[in-house]
């Protein structure tokens, strides 16, 4: 693995926070200008936008599917491995909806429907932004309370910050939808974010030795741990985009992602910044 | 290790604790109650995309508004009443219910015209009603022999009127489970003539509007009342003369039946006999009794007089269904997810330590970890995709934290006492609880949602990591220090 080989010692601080601050403030960008366009930071999915989503397996290919559905508002025809279809249109009416699934319960009587209304979607996008606010908020605040010391506490907080910008931000341009599903596994990110975080920030803080040491040492410890999250995470990738289990397919692709952004502000922006703080701080 | 190690170890409260979860949850889940045709899934409670079924989610077509008003409440109501053609209930001193999905604009002018104030507004129903609802739909539910119906309602975060109700039905399709929903009852109000033999009056239609449970201050008597549209009250009044339960109420019961069974029967009041004698009526008022008993007989009785019709109107804000076959594909895969999940972050810590002695209790740790968070949900969540996926998110998360303590412990070579290991082990530990703290607080807010369906994503993330931290951890802090002393 090539990024195991990344000497964490080799750069100087401001080497190792440039490319995170640049790709944060390019992801700040595309979020921005997604919202200047459509009032969302994210392409919102069916769970916000309201519309239906069926899961179906069936030999049909995506032509005769596009055909049969020509008449309702058809958004995208999804293919997993296998036969499995995930069919998604975009909010109608209760008249056309009734016949859309009557036309469902014709056509594929084995297939998994889900429907959510527009207003209903429109709750739900506020309930989300107070979770995620608040998710945040509280992250903050049980990291400023572990650390007491603003510096090391900051470039956590900015880290994990960091992690959802940009994950967001991936997710916007490959259009990975913003859904119930991709929200949590985003507040989830907050989670195994810190996780590493606060392992380098341990060690370098409270241990005793060579500041090159310690880098190293959590650098290796974090690695493995990162790692084996992120096998853990792509085997339910794999199986649940096989199965075609679209949320779970939604959690752990967002989940992936995230992962790997991880890795870069971990260990270039936070490691950058404490180590700037550290070396700083020595000096005087 | 010697035999007298291993007894040493389970002597040890981290490992005694871990063992007792362990085979608990394994009774929970299997043994209590047996389960033997159910197989390998024993007692676990799954969700509906995991077992089959349909869910509808309506949203209450209603406001309640708190008010300020000099002058008095009931022009207000009548002046709502009339101008909203809704029904408006009081629900305490400054508060009302406003049966109709009306915005703030429609209201305001009616309240600027009776002298009143809005104070606040929210889309709902209070609580009462809301129980009233989902009474309702339970009693709908179960009369068709439905075990598996879960009905909740949910309240959005920052209001404390409940907006919608979810109901699911495990086992039923889409077109059933609206039918259920939909369906109302027939009430009919009948007169008894001689002996036994009764008289039909009218039926459930025309009867215009039910009220809620109330006490007569006089009689400590609770009672429901309920109004007749005129033709109801003419006919009622008809009725009552002419087969004599205006000469001699004693004798000529009125008799509510629903869907042809008596739900009530009682005489006409005094008071409402002479009342009748000069003319319809149309507000009435159908007792039931004195202390508890009274008020739940009440309660049952306003149910009946809606004949299963919601006392609110409900539109249909989202809908789904799983066939039972699809769900059993999803089990499947989602199973052999958690097992190649667990597979491969095997093979990543080999790859690492390369020393089974490491490797595997780390890997009957996170095993010891799932088991016991599945015995605890057995009991408190329904597991479901979203929670599933939370459950595999806590397979990642917790062997995480065991490569913290075992690196940490394993710094700089084998550990030499077991002072320092223990200096150590407080030092990942201290790692872990902060990171396991973040996590709970950030998946928080999620848990305690009503609305969104990822509640139990959050609450399985939230209920492992605190496992974690407070029996699995420690329990491979003892054990692994057990294995490097040997």
């Amino acid at each position: 693995m090539e990024f195991v080989r990344y000497d964490i010692n080799k750069y100087s601080p401001r080497q190792m926070v440039t490319l995170p601050l640049v790709l944060l403030l390019i992801a700040g960008m595309v979020l921005g200008y997604t919202t200047l366009t459509t009032g969302l930071p994210l392409q919102p999915g069916i769970d916000f936008a309201g519309g239906t989503a069926v899961t179906v397996f069936t030999s049909d290919s995506r032509e005769t599917i596009e055909a049969t559905f020509a008449a309702y508002p058809l958004l995208s025809v999804g293919e997993g491995i296998g036969s499995g279809k995930y069919i998604q249109f975009g909010p109608m009416d209760n008249a056309q909806y009734q016949s859309l699934s009557a036309l469902i319960n014709e056509k594929y009587p084995d297939a998994k429907v889900d429907q959510i209304g527009e207003t209903f979607g429109k709750a739900l996008q506020g309930q989300a932004f107070l979770a995620v606010l608040f998710s945040f908020i509280g992250m903050s605040i049980v990291v400023l309370i572990a650390f007491r010391n603003l510096i090391p506490a900051g470039a956590v907080v900015l880290a994990a910050l960091a992690d959802i910008v940009v994950t967001a931000a991936v997710m916007q341009i490959i259009g990975i939808p913003l859904s119930l599903g991709t929200t949590a596994a985003l507040l989830m990110l907050i989670g195994y974010s810190v996780d590493s975080d606060i392992l380098l920030t341990t060690r370098v803080l409270k241990r005793k030795g060579k500041l090159e040491d310690k880098l190293a040492g959590a650098f290796r410890t974090g690695i493995i741990m990162t790692t084996t999250t992120l096998s853990a995470i792509a085997a339910m990738w794999v199986v649940s985009t096989a199965g075609q289990i679209q949320i779970i397919s939604e959690i752990a692709s967002v989940l992936l992602i995230g992962l790997f952004v991880d890795l870069m502000n971990t260990w270039m922006l936070n490691a950058g910044i404490l180590k700037g703080y550290v070396l700083r701080s020595g000096k005087k | 290790m010697n035999r007298e190690a291993i007894i040493n170890l389970i002597k040890d409260w981290r490992i005694a604790l871990l063992l007792v979860l362990v085979i608990g949850a394994l009774i929970g889940i299997y043994l209590a109650p047996p389960n033997p045709e159910k197989g390998l899934e024993g007692n676990l409670q799954f969700g509906l995309d995991l077992e089959g079924g349909s869910w509808l989610q309506m949203e209450f077509q209603s406001v309640v508004v708190s008010y300020s008003t000099d002058r008095s409440v009931e022009d207000l109501i009548e002046n709502l009443h009339r101008g909203l053609e809704a029904e408006v209930i009081q629900i305490d001193a400054d508060h009302i219910e406003i049966r109709k999905g009306v915005s703030r604009a429609d209201i305001e002018p009616i309240f600027a015209a009776s002298g009143a104030k809005i104070v606040t507004y929210h889309k709902g129903v209070s609580p009462y009603t809301a129980d009233d609802v989902k009474r309702i739909l339970s009693k709908k539910v179960n009369a068709l022999g439905m075990q598996d119906a879960k009905i909740n309602l949910l309240t959005p975060t920052g209001s404390e009127y409940p907006q919608y109700v979810r109901i699911e039905l495990a086992g039923v399709d889409m077109a059933t489970a609206q039918e259920i929903v939909g369906k109302q009852g027939m009430f009919e109000i009948r007169i008894q003539t001689t002996g036994n033999e009764t008289e039909h009056v009218l039926f459930g239609d025309q009867i215009t509007s039910v009220g809620l449970p109330q006490k007569d201050p006089q009689y400590q008597t609770w009672g429901v009342g309920f109004t007749f549209s005129d033709t109801g009250a003419r006919a009622f009044r008809e009725a009552a003369i002419e087969h004599g339960a205006v000469d001699n109420p004693a004798a000529h019961h009125l008799v509510m039946l629903l869907d042809n069974e008596t739900v009530y029967s009682a005489p006409l009041s005094g008071e409402l006999v002479a009342q009748m004698r000069s003319g319809p009526v149309r507000s009435l008022s159908a007792t039931t009794g004195t202390g508890d008993a009274g008020l739940e007989d009440a309660m049952a009785l306003e149910i009946h007089l809606r004949a299963g019709a919601l006392p609110v109107k409900v539109e249909i804000v989202g809908s789904g269904s799983v066939p039972a076959a699809l769900g059993e594909h999803f089990k499947t895969m989602v199973a052999l997810a958690g097992l190649l999940a667990l597979l491969t972050v095997g093979v990543v810590i080999y790859y690492r330590y390369r020393e089974p002695s490491i490797v595997i209790p780390m890997l009957a740790i996170n095993l010891a970890e799932i088991i016991i968070l599945l015995g605890v949900a057995r009991f408190i969540q329904q597991l479901d995709l979203a929670s599933i996926a939370g459950l595999i998110a806590v397979i990642g998360t917790g062997i995480d934290q065991l490569v913290i303590i075992t690196d940490e412990v394993l710094h700089e070579g084998r550990v030499p006492s077991s002072n320092l290991y223990m200096k150590r082990y407080g030092r990942a530990f201290g790692i872990i609880a902060v990171a396991a703290a973040t996590v709970i607080i950030a998946m928080l807010p999620l848990a305690l949602m009503d609305l969104s369906t990822l509640r139990g994503f959050a609450i399985i993330t939230i209920l492992g990591t605190m496992i974690g931290i407070l029996v699995t951890r420690p329990a491979y802090g003892k054990v692994i220090m057990a294995i490097l002393s040997k």
